[in-house]
């Protein structure tokens, strides 16, 4: 391992490049960071002979230090972990004046790099024996790295086969490209069920193919961009150009598209083709009003059971101000149902029934086209 | 005494003293959260299936720890060689597995069914809606299709009944809530009347209660839900059929303005222009005579406050956190007899019984008597919006004058 003397110039090194970074960014001065960067380098640089040289601090009359000195000992094998480390206490550094997103990415790198300069510190003293040193490693590292190297190597693919998936013209050429990947994996796959026996090196050769072709294919179509999501005109459109009517619209025509929420409704309101009936807990089939909370998103299910199309409107009646202007859509209406259909609306009101009955109206539930309405209470 | 047999003694002596102290717990005497104490239909079933529950599971107990108990004191160590060791003997693995197994089927099948009747919600003589936020529930009673609440028609006018703090219900009748929030999941559990069950923001949950006898049964918040979730109780208030009619019949009476000159009318002055901007009094209106409408959208995260129409006919304030009578009162309505008890319930609070101390204390700075989310620097998450009733700087005039008005709202 290291010297006593080495580790000393080591650390002075990583203070001076810290400092160098830390007053670079902060104080963004010239003068200041030249002086601090050299004497980084020049610490840096004593810090290497030094420890190439093992302090060199042995008498050539002590026969005895040729064995036990700090220089006869084997020297510490090359790693890559204190330059992680290094790098994750700068990023930390820079992270702090800049971007949170650097300080995180820092914090991980100097976290890793950390715990594995420590795993290969303990490692390579475990014994005198090299391979029984690596092995201790391998041991105590590798529950550590396969699995998080794994992860890693796995979201890379996953990002990069969206990036070719989102960066596809058509929504067709999404499914041929999907479709011609599976194939080619499937085909790999048969291919290596039948080998009776396969070489390690094919084996990794095709994988890294595989894998460059992915993360090629995925960094073209990310610098590509992705292509224009087709937008369709939803019920919320519906309601802000007041077109809650009988007539058919593009959002009736791609309701399929539409979220079908389903469940847990606070009542269902069942149109029979002349009137709605209101089926709620605890309140069965009768028909009149329905109370909801004020100030809270409510499910409201509509179940056409007529023998046409039909569409729930809910009126709103909102409050107007000085200038004339509505505080929202005076309706909201699902798209047109079909017979046997079921379709959830969600309703919020901000003003109670009360407020609404002054103004000589009411919440309603009303099926357009037809006289079929429920009032709504709100408290 | 050498130094470890002191030691030991000491731990002896406060084992003994916590022991004590968990047996000394359960002998409270105003216990009013008593899930061993039913008061209804839906909790006896709880109670009837958790009694031989605990006591098989305490039989069970008593006979590890008895086994236990006797190994170690057998075969402690003493020096004694170690005993020959066996691995393995069939018939008694077979035993430990099929004796639990059978033990949980045998308690599996009354739970399963005892959970299958407490979700039945159907044939509700009465439904109420109950909503949860941040730290106190909503009670609103749905109208039926011929303007009755909860079965019972009203004498006068019909309309919507909003309330807060204490759900109100009739004896002897299923009634079923219909549960949600309106920003975190809460849980509302009364154990005198039934279990828990959450209210899960966007979800709606039903719940059964049935209560054999009036009075008052309290619950509190069960799924914690942030920083006054201590502070979120609730009461069920039973009324017998009778009294619930009286207590609809008068929840519908229209809103009486203060006389001219009075304190009370001050308060009603403060109270437009410093409480209505969130909390509602239904039917009050302003100086040009325009009903006056909350919008609690617009300050409160939850999108919503205490409705205070009828706020001193409750006994309780701020979540049921504090008793809006004096404790003599209160004792006079809780210990009623199940004959006097709707009478001394509706007659509500009065100069005489109101608890000034708290509710002055409250209007004057909320924050410290609650911990709630007010301070500006707090509301960055909330877009400025206050979670609880914020400090309204009041002098103690306008505290007079609010609370007057308030002692109104019967």
């Amino acid at each position: 391992m290291f010297t006593t003397g080495t580790k000393l110039l080591i650390g002075s090194a990583g203070l001076a490049w810290l400092a160098a970074a830390v007053y670079g960014v902060a104080q963004e001065g010239a003068l200041g960071t030249i002086g601090l960067i050299s004497a980084a380098v020049a610490l840096s640089l004593l810090a290497g002979v030094n420890a190439f040289v093992r302090d060199s601090n042995v008498s050539a009359t002590d026969t005895e230090a040729f064995d036990t000195s700090a220089a006869a000992q084997a020297t510490a094998r090359r790693s890559l972990w204190p330059l992680l480390t290094g790098i994750g206490l700068t990023m930390l550094a820079l992270g702090m004046a800049t971007l949170p997103a650097i300080f995180v990415l820092g914090l991980i790198a100097l976290g890793a790099g950390l715990i594995e300069w420590l795993v290969q510190g303990w490692s390579e003293r475990a014994s005198a024996d090299r391979a029984f040193n690596d092995q201790a490693r391998e041991v105590v590292a590798d529950p550590l790295e396969l699995p998080v190297a794994g992860a890693i190597l796995f979201a890379i693919i996953v990002y990069a086969f969206s990036r070719v998936m989102l960066g596809m013209s058509t929504k067709s050429a999404t499914v041929v490209v999907f479709s011609v990947v599976a194939a080619i994996i499937l085909a790999l796959g048969v291919l290596v069920a039948l080998k009776r026996r396969i070489s390690v090196p094919v084996v990794t050769g095709v994988f890294s193919i595989g894998l460059l072709a992915i993360v090629a294919g995925g960094a073209i179509a990310g610098l590509n961009g992705e292509r224009d999501i087709e937008v369709h005109e939803t019920t919320a459109d519906l309601a802000e150009a007041n077109r809650c009517g009988t007539e058919e619209t593009e959002a009736d025509s791609h309701a399929s598209q539409t979220v079908a929420a389903k469940s847990n409704p606070a009542a269902t309101l069942i149109y029979d083709g002349s009137e709605l009936e209101i089926d709620e807990v605890g309140d069965d089939g009768q028909v009149g009003t329905i109370t909801l909370p004020r100030s809270n998103p409510t499910n409201v299910m509509f179940l056409n059971e007529s023998e046409g199309e039909a569409r729930l409107v809910l009126e709103l009646h909102p409050a107007v101000d000085a200038d004339g202007v509505a505080a929202g859509p005076e309706r909201i209406c699902t798209t047109l149902v079909e017979d046997g259909g079921r379709q959830i609306m969600t309703v919020e009101f901000d003003r109670p029934s009360f407020a609404l009955e002054a103004e000589g109206v009411n919440y309603e539930f009303v099926v357009a086209g037809s006289d079929a309405a429920v009032e709504v209470i709100v408290p | 005494m050498t130094e470890s047999s002191t030691l030991r003694s000491r731990l002896r002596t406060a084992a003994l003293a916590l022991t004590a102290a968990v047996v000394l717990a359960s002998c409270a005497q105003d216990a009013p959260q008593d899930t061993w104490d039913p008061a209804g239909s839906e909790a006896q079933k709880i109670h009837d299936l958790q009694w031989p529950i605990f006591l098989i599971a305490g039989i069970v107990g008593l006979i590890v720890f008895a086994v236990v108990a006797v190994c170690v004191v057998k075969f402690k160590d003493r020096g004694q060689p170690i005993p020959e060791q066996t691995h393995g003997k069939a018939w008694l693995e077979y035993l430990f597995i099929a004796l639990p197994a059978v033990l949980l089927a045998g308690i599996a099948v009354p739970s399963v069914a005892v959970i299958i009747e407490l979700n039945d919600t159907d044939n509700a003589d009465c439904v109420v809606n109950v909503t949860g936020q941040q730290w106190w529930w909503e009670y609103d009673y749905p109208i039926a299709g011929d303007g009755s609440i909860c079965g019972y028609m009203p004498s006068g006018e019909s309309g919507s009944i909003v309330t807060s703090g204490q759900m109100v219900i009739p004896t002897d009748a299923k009634v079923v809530i219909r549960g949600t929030s309106r920003d975190v999941i809460h849980s509302f559990w009364v154990p005198r009347l039934n279990g828990k069950r959450d209210m899960v923001p966007g979800r709606l949950h039903t719940w059964n209660f049935h209560a054999d006898r009036p009075g008052i049964y309290a619950g509190q918040c069960a799924e914690f839900c942030g920083l006054s979730h201590a502070n979120m109780r609730m009461e069920i208030v039973a009324l017998d059929p009778v009294d619930f009619q009286a207590w609809i019949d008068n929840q519908l009476e229209p809103y009486q303005s203060p006389e001219d000159g009075t304190l009370a009318a001050d308060g009603e002055a403060e109270f437009i222009a410093q409480c209505a901007r969130c909390h509602q009094v239904d039917g009050l209106t302003d100086a040009d005579g325009e009903l006056v409408v909350a919008h609690p959208e617009d300050q409160v995260y939850s999108g919503a406050a205490p409705n205070l129409t009828n706020f001193a006919t409750r006994n309780t304030f701020a979540g049921a956190t504090w008793d809006l009578l004096t404790e003599e009162c209160r004792d006079d309505v809780w210990e009623a007899d199940p004959e006097n008890f709707g009478e001394r319930y509706l007659a509500g609070v009065d100069r005489d019984c109101l608890n000034a101390i708290d509710l002055r204390a409250w209007l004057r700075d909320a924050p410290a008597m609650k911990p709630m989310y007010t301070e500006p620097e707090q509301l960055e998450a909330t877009d400025g919006l206050v979670r609880g009733m914020p400090y309204l700087a009041l002098s103690e005039d306008q505290i007079d004058s609010l609370v007057a008005y308030l002692l109104e709202r019967k």
